[in-house]
């Protein structure tokens, strides 16, 4: 049982880390983005060119592959998503869901269409008694915790936190100020495809690698972000944590169904509290 | 150089549907069946048989979609659910119960039709991205059954072969007897969704599109025609659905896979959204591109997403829409000159 209750605090984590993008990219911009967890799937693939470059060293390939996620997605954030504001959301919806078919194809065409293992970092378990714990979750469970401080403080303490907070209120008064709100708009894009990126490399050791890997995320991210309520920080991290156990207690005692109770839960959501965007 | 000629009032000339605009329907269906109709057998020399009945069958769904898409202005991404479901109940209906191909379109679509009178209530209540997403939802959840927990009768990932005896004229071995059986349910669905459209019901499900608040302060109950309208759709996907089955003679649970999604909705803005024409357009044009392209272009993903962003950007009137427009234009001229 306590198995369970780590892989879902691991899992609540890496849903977190992917979540918190997609939900801030439409508090912010109104923008429900489908391309969201494109930068995951390059995040990942990144690491998996770099870590034989730099001798298995975990970390420096970690943070050299989120580097090369930030400028593809400014790019993204310039050409496509700019172009979105205060359209119709059927047609942003499709437009970011054709850079995702545009993104996976490029991934297929670099690195193939096989499943690439990344193998654990750390590889070594922590023993509490009889019990054995693999650290490598454990220290994503306590990167997510650090990491929903760090922007709780970022967004309560900062000056660019605070406009974007108030731009989450009111987007038309922030700019009455004087402030330039499409700045900070794509400064929290990249942010939270940043953020996605990290989760993907993340994930890595724990799940597969493979091209769709991106898709098969993305409805559990928009899961987690429907229930925790659109462009909220808090809403999204509680949530996550919560999918992320149902995920475990799932696959604990049935294994294929982990993700359709997700699925399930979202719906039951939906039915009592629709939102109308 | 001519003077600038004050603008045309703007008052749409069709202020509802009349009784004599509802006879110019009826009549204009005839030609509308023909025009279909010989269409589709003139492709078939060009392309094979068997190409054109899966097309046809495309083009079925792909009206499905559009009445929901196109002329309720909700974008689903799990529509493939209800094509899926009809081919299943029709697959499984011949595999367990009886062998009739008849029975079994009959089975396929009743049980599409309940499915989307059960999904219709959940789901009709969201709009824009939750609609798409709880769409997609119940998609993903009917995918995973037919793969997991139904294992024992739908054979999992394998699918399962459909050996249906011919009935009457409906012969699934014989493919031109398949391809008149599927031309003639496209043209049935076609003066069906042309009736239904063109009925003050579908000028209130075209309301919904615009303004959804507005149509409700005028005391319809939206929610009753939008779930009607689900089930409508869902219906007729379902009745592609069984005819995929029989045509192919062979299900797997590849015929619901959630990615699937996006072809549909490519056909329909390729086609241009709100036009029954349009969906049939953009279906054979989507058919071609997949039929063709993938096997001359090996990125053919790529090539799509592409295409779909131009669509975006710069072209979201469809090919029926550029024809009207075109139409329009050329046909004005000669109106206004007797006026000006």
């Amino acid at each position: 049982m306590l198995y369970t209750i780590l892989y879902g605090f691991s899992m609540g984590a890496i849903l977190y880390f992917i979540a918190i993008g997609l939900s801030l990219t439409f508090g912010t911009m109104r923008v429900i983005n489908f391309a969201h967890t494109l930068t995951y799937s390059i995040g990942v693939y990144m690491l998996i060119t770099f870590i034989p470059l730099f001798k298995w060293n975990f970390i420096a390939s970690a943070a050299l592959a989120i580097l090369v996620v930030i400028p593809i997605s400014y790019l993204i954030e310039k050409f496509i998503i700019r172009r979105l504001y205060g359209e119709s959301l059927d047609y942003t919806f499709i437009a970011t869901f054709a850079i995702t078919l545009i993104g996976v194809d490029t991934i297929k065409w670099i690195w193939g269409v096989f499943p690439h293992p990344v193998s654990d970092p750390i590889g070594t378990y922590l023993k509490i008694g009889d019990l054995t714990f693999p650290i490598y979750r454990i220290i994503v469970f306590v990167i997510a915790i650090a990491l929903f401080f760090a922007l709780e403080l970022f967004f309560k303490k900062t000056i660019v936190g605070k406009i974007v907070v108030a731009a989450l209120e009111d987007k038309d008064g922030v700019r009455c100020l004087g402030i330039k709100v499409d700045k900070y708009f794509s400064g929290v894009f990249i942010l939270g495809s940043a953020l996605a990126g990290l989760g993907g490399i993340l994930y890595a050791p724990i799940g597969a690698v493979h091209p769709y890997m991106g898709l098969s995320v993305l409805l559990l991210a928009f899961a987690v972000v429907i229930v925790g309520g659109m462009g909220s920080l808090k809403g999204t991290f509680f949530s996550a944590f919560t999918l992320g156990m149902v995920m475990a207690l799932t696959a604990r005692y049935w294994s294929q169904g982990a993700e359709t109770m997700v699925f399930i839960v979202m719906a039951i959501v939906l039915m009592f509290r629709p939102i109308d965007i | 150089m001519e003077e600038a000629k004050p603008p045309k009032p703007t008052i749409d000339p069709k202020p509802g549907p009349s009784v004599e605009m509802m006879m110019a329907v009826k009549e204009r269906a005839w030609i509308d069946l023909l025009v279909i109709a010989s269409a589709f057998l003139l492709l078939v020399p060009i392309i094979s048989i068997h190409r054109v009945i899966d097309f046809m069958i495309f083009c079925i769904f792909a009206l499905s979609f559009d009445l929901i898409y196109g002329y309720m202005g909700r974008l689903s991404f799990g529509h493939l659910l209800f094509l899926g479901t009809g081919a299943y109940s029709c697959g499984l209906f011949i595999k367990y119960i009886d062998k009739n191909p008849l029975l079994a379109i009959l089975v396929g679509i009743l049980v599409s039709c309940l499915l989307g009178i059960f999904v219709g209530l959940v789901v009709v209540r969201a709009t824009g991205a939750c609609f798409a997403l709880m769409n997609l939802a119940f998609n993903f959840i009917g995918f995973f059954l037919v793969l997991s927990p139904l294992r024992d009768i739908t054979k999992g990932e394998d699918g399962f072969g459909i050996h249906a005896q011919s009935f009457w004229f409906l012969n699934p071995a014989n493919k031109t007897n398949m391809f008149l059986f599927a031309l003639l349910c496209l043209l049935l669905v076609f003066f069906l969704l042309r009736r239904l459209t063109s009925s003050p019901y579908g000028i209130l499900i075209r309301s919904i599109k615009e303004d959804e608040t507005r149509v409700r302060f005028l005391g319809y109950n939206t929610y009753f025609y939008k779930w009607l309208t689900f089930t409508v759709a869902g219906t007729v996907a379902g009745l592609a659905g069984t005819l995929s089955a029989l045509n192919y003679k062979f299900v797997n649970p590849n015929v619901m896979d959630v990615h699937g999604n996006v072809g549909v909705v490519f056909a329909c803005l390729i086609g241009g959204a709100g036009h029954l024409y349009g969906a049939i357009a953009g279906g054979v044009a989507y058919m071609m591109i997949s039929n063709y392209l993938a096997i001359h272009i090996l990125r053919w993903e790529m090539f799509l997403g592409l295409s779909l962003l131009m669509i975006v950007f710069r072209f979201r009137k469809g090919i029926w829409g550029s024809i009207l427009t075109l139409w329009d234009y050329w046909r004005r001229p000669k109106e206004m000159q007797p006026a000006g």
